[in-house]
């Protein structure tokens, strides 16, 4: 099972550095998830590894073997990396039929007739795009697009796939759909899969592991659940959920393992698990919109500025003290606007360095009342 | 050590990066391109401004004699002479000077005569653009189909039309009655027949083709909306035109009106035969006939008509590309509504299909029954004979040959030696467009690529008989430049800009992805080429390659100067059988010049779907 490593790549354009001195271990059998916001250099590394763009710098190691070294001038084609690479607009070819398109890769590489035939018939089953063999694909949705493609890059059986933002074409309903049967393919498929992606829901409910970019740098790379708990810092908090994290600006006063903190008009004792990292002592206080605990017995008064139920969750905006603060709560339930509610935080929350913006400490905060 | 331990790290990763660069095709072939064109574009640029300071043999070098100066020295008497001569010492004054007759009244002339005729194509073109995409018109099939043949027949057709339909006796060097005067027995008044009239009338009507295409394209495509926004607002019918349609088209008729003017200004076949018969000069047909007396005189004539195509070429790109020329494709256009002429519709349409039928249909005739009849001027029946087609050892034709043209060897040849032409030309320029197009589209945004992208529609900047001019120049340099491969490579260099162009337009509209699907599965370059991208881009390549072949096949200008006299092609073979007034074989090789474009024409059209005014559009 092959795994990849990229060690030092930086990537210069003529002006810009699109990526700098980059480094990523990718276990074998993963399924891994370049994310970040457009122009953040994610693309520019996939295409680096499937060696479609040439970096700069630095040295790429695809199953044990060098296949871009930049002080040694070894640079293999694609052909010689053994990938696959679903594009975003499918880059299906408009003069062949959905049968040509999966068999021009494969007869190039020379498999028999029969072989090609066989193989064909086994992927358009699996992919339930059997009834279009003779299609041409300006005669297929966009969806059954998208599977051919699929089809087409899994032919030649390829350990490692890439994977460029193939879903954004799609409507909300096919990508979720899709979505299951990539993560299935992955399974059956025994092989390596990255992914690119600037949607945080498809890295959170697809990967094994997450790998953040922002302007070419990497933010951190752990399992989605873990980098949801533990942000390495104000960016990847950010980014990863939706709705978005509380971010409240404020002063921490740390005695010993427990800080005294205030915020918002607000004042609370944070409980770390792991100590404290601060520089100063002005922190943001991030806080999961799903962790603010909306009953009775809240120890802090809010009054509704809106809430949007959508079934099986609402999203209700509070104002504290002239604060805007997010929750979210399970159930089918609804607030009339400028009601008045009370509400208590669980679990944990997050303190990060102001002037930083790094993650300082991970705890439990309660909130004083009134 | 150190050092040269990091030195010798530097190399490998040099020649790396040396190699990684050689090992893309859009790298070979820009950089390839970029020699190639440099050579064939700058290089005879210098040896043409080479030739008006040195002294050629004939009758330059005996009228410099007195000076002192001999064949091949250096001097500046030649833009003396052309350009500084205004008083002889003779008692004519300023009008008989050397340099009025040679240079100020043929550039004034052709200044008006452009003028005239950008301004005949805009109104007409216009108009029937217009006519045919906002109004409820009948006839529109028709009216849309024949409006463009003659754009694509050879410019001087109209121009023989013209001149074998009204001349007569009195006029020119007239020695027998067109048509209309032996018909209706009415002389028509010389400047009605020769001159600044009809020049710019029959240049006028055949460019008006191409207005329309530039015009009628952006009327066709123009967002419903903006109209329709007007309408909303309560605007009436006539402000929406003057304040919304017009202004949105006006950059489209600035742009028409530049090119109609530069391609005015170098047309050569019209001026020959609508004006030399009375002395009336254009810069071209000056240009040519000093060639062959004072060639010094008219390579300068030659450079400054390349000056002023690039000027007003490179003028319309600046405006085209500036932000008055507005973005008016959109994709959810609705059919926008048409005006209804009502009462007007049927005299509108009939006159127009009246006007179409004189200029595209008549003509054929004509040339058709010119090409039959003994005696000039007599039209009846007993008269007519088709000997001049298809008669056999007839001495009584004398006109250069005993047999009809297509019985003629001499014919076949130069027909043959014509298509032979137009394949080669054809086929390099159109491959040569294809693979600029792919090294442009590739590497877009470098230096390499924008200096492809100019030196390949620097080209389309000169005017015809200036390229040809040039390269006659660069052909004394060069001794194995000569016959067919000076005609091959001439042709190649002037309509590469149309083939680079579709090239350039059919890759930019292919996602990389396409390619790079092929690159993963690790299809080599060729194979991507001819099986992925050309099959997928099919019309537009091949509009490349067909742009050259009529373009060729129809072609005179560049070539009239080149073209050896042991091995001439159709179109000069026609120039100099009406120079020596041999109509009736004049006459028939125009009919089979024009039928061989139509045909060449319709077959690729009804081939490939590609057809002449794609990729035309400056």
């Amino acid at each position: 099972m092959p795994g990849i490593e990229l060690k030092n790549i930086t990537k210069r354009f003529a002006k810009f550095v699109a990526v700098e001195n980059f480094s990523l271990d990718i276990e074998s059998n993963a399924f891994i998830t370049l994310l970040g916001p457009s122009g953040c250099g994610k693309t520019t590394i996939l295409r680096m590894i499937a060696g479609l763009e040439t970096p700069t710098e630095g040295t790429i190691i695809i199953d044990g073997k060098v296949v871009f070294d930049a002080d040694r001038g070894i640079n293999l084609p694609p052909i010689k990396r053994d990938i696959g690479f679903l594009f975003q607009n499918y880059a299906l070819w408009p003069h062949m039929t959905v049968t040509q398109n999966i068999a021009f890769g494969l007869e190039n590489l020379k498999w028999d007739k029969a072989r090609i035939k066989s193989r064909i018939e086994d992927l358009l089953a699996t992919l339930h795009i059997s009834q279009f063999a003779e299609r041409y694909p300006n005669e297929l949705s966009g969806g059954q697009q998208q599977r051919v493609a699929i089809a087409r890059t899994l032919a030649p059986g390829p350990k490692i796939l890439f994977m460029d933002e193939p879903l954004s074409n799609l409507d909300a309903k096919l990508r979720s759909e899709m979505r299951a049967e990539l993560k299935r393919l992955h399974k059956d498929t025994d092989s390596t899969f990255v992914y690119v992606t600037h949607d945080q829901l498809e890295a959170m409910t697809l990967s094994t592991k997450v790998c953040i970019l922002n302007t070419g740098v990497l933010q951190q790379y752990e399992p989605p659940l873990v980098m949801y708990n533990r942000p390495a810092n104000l960016f990847v908090a950010d980014f990863m959920g939706n709705p978005p994290m509380n971010f409240l600006t404020g002063t921490a006063q740390v005695h010993g393992d427990s800080a005294d903190v205030t915020f918002a008009g607000l004042k609370g004792k944070f409980e770390s698990e792991n100590g404290f990292s601060l520089g100063g002592k002005d922190v943001v206080v991030g806080i999961r919109p799903e962790r603010i605990h909306i009953s009775s017995d809240g120890a802090i008064e809010a009054k509704v500025y809106s809430a949007l139920p959508a079934g099986m969750e609402t999203t209700v905006h509070l104002n504290v003290n002239g604060t805007q603060l997010t929750a979210v709560v399970f159930g089918d339930i609804d607030y009339p606007v400028d009601s008045i509610v009370r509400f208590s935080l669980s679990k944990t929350a997050i303190l990060f360095d102001k002037s930083t913006g790094n993650n300082s400490a991970i705890g439990k905060l309660t909130l004083f009342g009134d | 050590m150190e050092l040269q331990l990091t030195n010798r790290v530097r190399m490998t990763r040099l020649s790396g990066k040396t190699r990684a660069w050689f090992t893309k095709p859009a790298n070979i072939i820009l950089l390839v391109f970029v020699i190639l064109l440099g050579v064939l574009t700058l290089y005879p640029l210098l040896t043409l401004l080479m030739e008006t300071v040195i002294v050629h043999s004939g009758r330059e070098a005996s009228a410099v004699r007195s000076l002192g100066l001999a064949k091949g020295d250096t001097t500046w008497w030649h833009f003396q002479k052309l350009l500084f001569t205004l008083n002889d010492g003779g008692a004519g004054g300023i009008r008989l000077s050397n340099s009025w007759i040679q240079f100020y009244s043929p550039f004034l002339n052709t200044m008006a005569v452009s003028l005239a005729s950008s301004f005949i194509a805009i109104l007409f073109g216009g108009a029937v653009a217009f006519l045919i995409t906002r109004t409820n018109m009948l006839f529109k099939k028709f009216v849309s189909a024949v409006f463009v043949f003659p754009y694509i027949m050879p410019s001087w057709t109209l121009a023989l039309f013209w001149q074998t339909f009204l001349k007569n006796t009195n006029i020119g060097t007239g020695t027998s009655n067109g048509i209309f005067a032996s018909m209706f027995g009415i002389y028509a008044p010389e400047w009605l027949v020769y001159g600044f009239f009809p020049i710019s009338l029959v240049l006028g009507l055949h460019y008006a083709p191409f207005a329309y295409i530039l015009i009628g394209g952006i009327l066709r495509n123009m967002d419903a909306n903006l109209e329709e926004a007007a309408t909303i607002l309560k605007t009436p019918r006539s402000r929406i035109i003057r304040k919304i349609t017009l202004p949105i088209v006006m950059p489209a008729i600035l742009s028409t009106f530049l090119l109609t003017f530069a391609s005015s200004m170098s047309a050569y076949a019209v001026p020959v035969f609508l004006g030399s018969p009375v002395r009336y000069y254009m810069l071209s047909t000056k240009m040519k006939s000093l060639m062959d007396t004072y060639s010094g005189q008219a390579y300068i004539i030659a450079g400054i008509m390349i000056v002023f195509g690039v000027a007003i070429l490179l003028l319309n790109q600046k405006l085209t590309n500036s932000r008055r020329s507005f973005v008016t494709v959109s994709g959810k256009s609705s059919q926008i509504s048409q005006i209804n002429l009502r009462k007007a519709n049927k005299p509108i349409a009939i006159i127009l299909v009246a006007i179409l039928l004189i200029v595209a249909v008549l003509p054929l005739i004509t040339f058709a029954m010119e090409s039959v009849i003994i005696k000039a001027g007599d039209y009846s029946l007993k008269n007519m004979t088709m000997d001049f087609w298809i008669g056999q050892n007839l001495t009584y034709l004398d006109q250069g040959d005993s047999n009809g043209i297509l019985l003629s060897a001499k014919i076949w040849k130069a027909l043959g030696y014509s298509v032979l032409l137009a394949v080669v030309c054809s086929l390099i320029a159109g491959t040569s467009g294809m693979l600029v197009g792919y090294g442009i589209a590739k590497r877009r945004g470098s230096k390499l690529s924008s200096a492809v992208n100019s030196l390949s529609f620097f080209p389309y900047l000169m005017p015809s008989l200036a390229f040809g001019a040039i390269y006659l120049s660069m052909s004394s340099h060069v001794p194995w430049l000569r016959g067919f491969a000076l005609l091959a490579i001439v042709g190649s260099v002037k309509y590469l800009p149309f083939a680079s162009r579709s090239g350039v337009n059919a890759m930019l509209q292919l996602s990389g992805e396409i390619e790079e699907a092929a690159i993963i599965t690790g299809v080599p370059w060729f194979k991507r080429m001819t099986r992925i991208i050309f099959p997928i881009q099919k019309a537009t390549f091949l509009s490349g390659y067909l742009l050259p072949m009529v373009s060729c096949m129809r072609e005179l200008s560049l070539f009239v100067l080149l073209v050896p006299t042991s091995n001439t092609i159709l179109t000069t073979m026609l120039m100099q059988y009406s120079e020596k007034g041999w109509a009736q074989f004049g006459n028939a090789i125009n009919l089979l010049i024009v039928t061989v474009v139509l045909l060449l024409n319709y077959t690729v059209n009804k081939l490939t779907g590609a057809s002449i005014d794609k990729g035309v559009g400056g």
